[in-house]
């Protein structure tokens, strides 16, 4: 995967003449879009607008869908992710990806950030420094050193969330995919996601699904505004919420509808 | 309608306050029931040595052990079967109409009569395999009789585990495979432990499936290997009670023997509700 990159381009991502079926249903409809590296790409429309379901593609989470039918191209550093000699579990190695709603699994912290890095082979007396290394990164070591064998559900939801992004941290992706990881919870506890999102971005590639367009133009350098399976607008944020091309991306900006 | 709201209310509430006292005060009469006509027969001999004089003296000790011995076997050969059947059922067989069949044979299998399986039993295990009668061949049987039971209680337990975990868990790159060996098993064992401790009760209580699949009228020694015939304290039960040389006078071993099954059932309940408390506190859901 890695010998590509440096000839293709600045992208990271690559998604060319997307589209997906659920059954008979089309959920996304012909989506183009290049995503650049070490950037933080927002995805923005109102609810049932293929969003998520677009950044499923990008882990083949979908994969696991029924009746999911897929056409198109995804690049991942110039190499085609639905390609048949691309395995979906090695794919998602590389490409993490952080839940709507906090979802640590019923273990201890130290478990729940040893949980990947133990499958994926790692060297058990390397683990207390990957677990240290990924509860930094995600800035929750402060709160969690002195209790990392307590249960992870013992956190508050704002905690458990940077927990579930140090456990993705510790699998080392190169791209992190975030599936609205704010809205449950309290304006405390985004501001510092937020700010542990654009921190990330030195090191990682972010594509953040979000309700709210605010975030959106607090944390992202690009925006892509989703309606109704379609891509309808996508540049950088600042075009996008100041300049806007399409009259529906205004409406839905200025809050006429969504 | 006549009645006003308030009225109809407490009348409701009064009938099924009723009828949940009826059932508790009809377990709660059988209960102190057997113990007080069976406490008499209880003591170490009663428990620790063999039925003497044609079965009217000394203990039930025989019938212990091979109750014991038909759970293990039946557990054996049952729990790793329908966990795994369970297993395939709900994260990898999708719905379609092989699974539907399978689905209804696992529910029917669950209503058939007891007696049908110990005659499968003997017709399979003891003839056609030919283990003869022996606790292989009752053990076998009565793991068919509980398999439906663990496979629908280990679904069960797989069911409520929720979703979350297996996509973050596979979001992380981990295989189906090992999700479900390290994310949703654990998750799932509380329900799987109750399910198969009462399953446990049942291998520990059925008479029927015993009956022509290796159970002894009586013996006076204990089983020496798996293909050997074997007391069993339900079928002791059955024979003291209708069967025996002096069915008046062997009274209180009848109650003493069905006060032991009764705590031996009541025992493995209560070690399944602590096993549930114990792993419910470890994963603090």
């Amino acid at each position: 995967m890695t010998e590509a990159v440096q000839n293709v381009s600045q992208s990271q991502i690559e998604v060319e003449n997307l589209n997906l079926w659920y059954g008979e249903k089309q959920a996304l409809k012909n989506i183009s879009m290049q995503i650049s590296k070490n950037s933080v790409t927002a995805l923005i429309g109102p609810s049932g607008c293929g969003k998520s379901t677009f950044i499923r593609c990008l882990n083949r989470m979908n994969d696991l869908i029924k009746n999911c039918r897929i056409e198109g191209r995804v690049l991942i550093e110039g190499k085609d992710i639905y390609g048949p000699d691309v395995d979906a579990v090695d794919l998602r190695k590389n490409v993490g990806m952080v839940f709507q709603k906090p979802n640590p699994f019923p273990m201890s912290i130290y478990d729940n950030i040893a949980y990947g890095p133990r499958i994926h082979g790692a060297n058990k007396k390397d683990l207390d420094g990957i677990v240290e290394q990924a509860l930094r990164s995600a800035a929750i070591w402060e709160e969690t050193s002195d209790r990392l064998k307590s249960p992870a559900l013992s956190l508050s939801g704002g905690q458990q969330q940077r927990l579930c992004i140090a456990r993705t941290l510790a699998v080392k992706p190169r791209i992190i995919l975030f599936d609205e990881p704010t809205s449950a919870l309290d304006p405390i506890s985004t501001s510092r996601i937020e700010e542990l999102i654009m921190n990330l971005k030195k090191d990682y590639t972010i594509v953040i699904v979000t309700h709210n367009m605010q975030q959106a133009a607090r944390i992202s350098d690009y925006t892509g505004f989703f309606l109704m399976g379609e891509l309808i607008e996508f540049g950088q944020t600042r075009q996008i919420f100041h300049n806007p091309q399409e009259r529906s991306t205004e409406d839905y900006i200025t809050g006429r509808f969504g | 309608m006549g009645l006003s709201s308030k009225t109809s209310e407490k009348i409701a509430f009064s009938l099924l306050t009723l009828a949940t006292l009826t059932v508790a005060s009809f377990v709660l009469v059988i209960l102190v029931y057997i113990i007080l006509n069976g406490y008499g027969a209880i003591s170490i001999e009663f428990l620790t040595e063999m039925p003497r004089r044609m079965m009217t003296q000394g203990g039930i000790y025989p019938a212990i052990v091979g109750t014991m011995y038909l759970i293990i076997g039946s557990m054996v050969a049952a729990l790793p079967i329908g966990v795994i059947a369970a297993i395939y059922l709900n994260e990898y067989a999708g719905e379609n109409r092989t699974t539907w069949l399978v689905e209804m044979a696992i529910n029917n299998l669950a209503g058939t009569p007891s007696v049908v399986f110990g005659l499968f039993g003997l017709a399979l295990f003891v003839k056609y395999f030919g283990f003869g009668p022996s606790i292989l061949s009752a053990s076998l049987t009565l793991a068919l009789l509980i398999l439906p039971v663990i496979i629908r209680s280990t679904k069960e337990a797989l069911l409520t585990v929720p979703n979350e975990y297996r996509e973050s868990s596979l979001a992380l790159g981990v295989s189906k495979w090992q999700t479900i060996r390290y994310v949703v098993l654990p998750a799932a064992i509380p329900g799987i432990v109750t399910g198969s401790i009462l399953s446990i009760g049942r291998v520990a209580g059925e008479t029927a499936p015993i009956l022509f699949t290796g159970a002894a009228y009586f013996l006076p020694r204990l089983p020496d290997s798996i293909y050997s015939q074997f007391m069993a304290l339900p079928y002791h039960l059955f024979v003291l009670a209708t069967a025996g040389t002096n069915i008046a006078k062997t009274r209180p071993i009848q109650y003493g023997t069905a006060l032991v099954l009764l705590l031996i059932v009541l025992g493995l309940n209560l070690i399944a509700v602590l096993i549930r408390r114990h792993y419910r506190n470890k994963l603090k859901i």
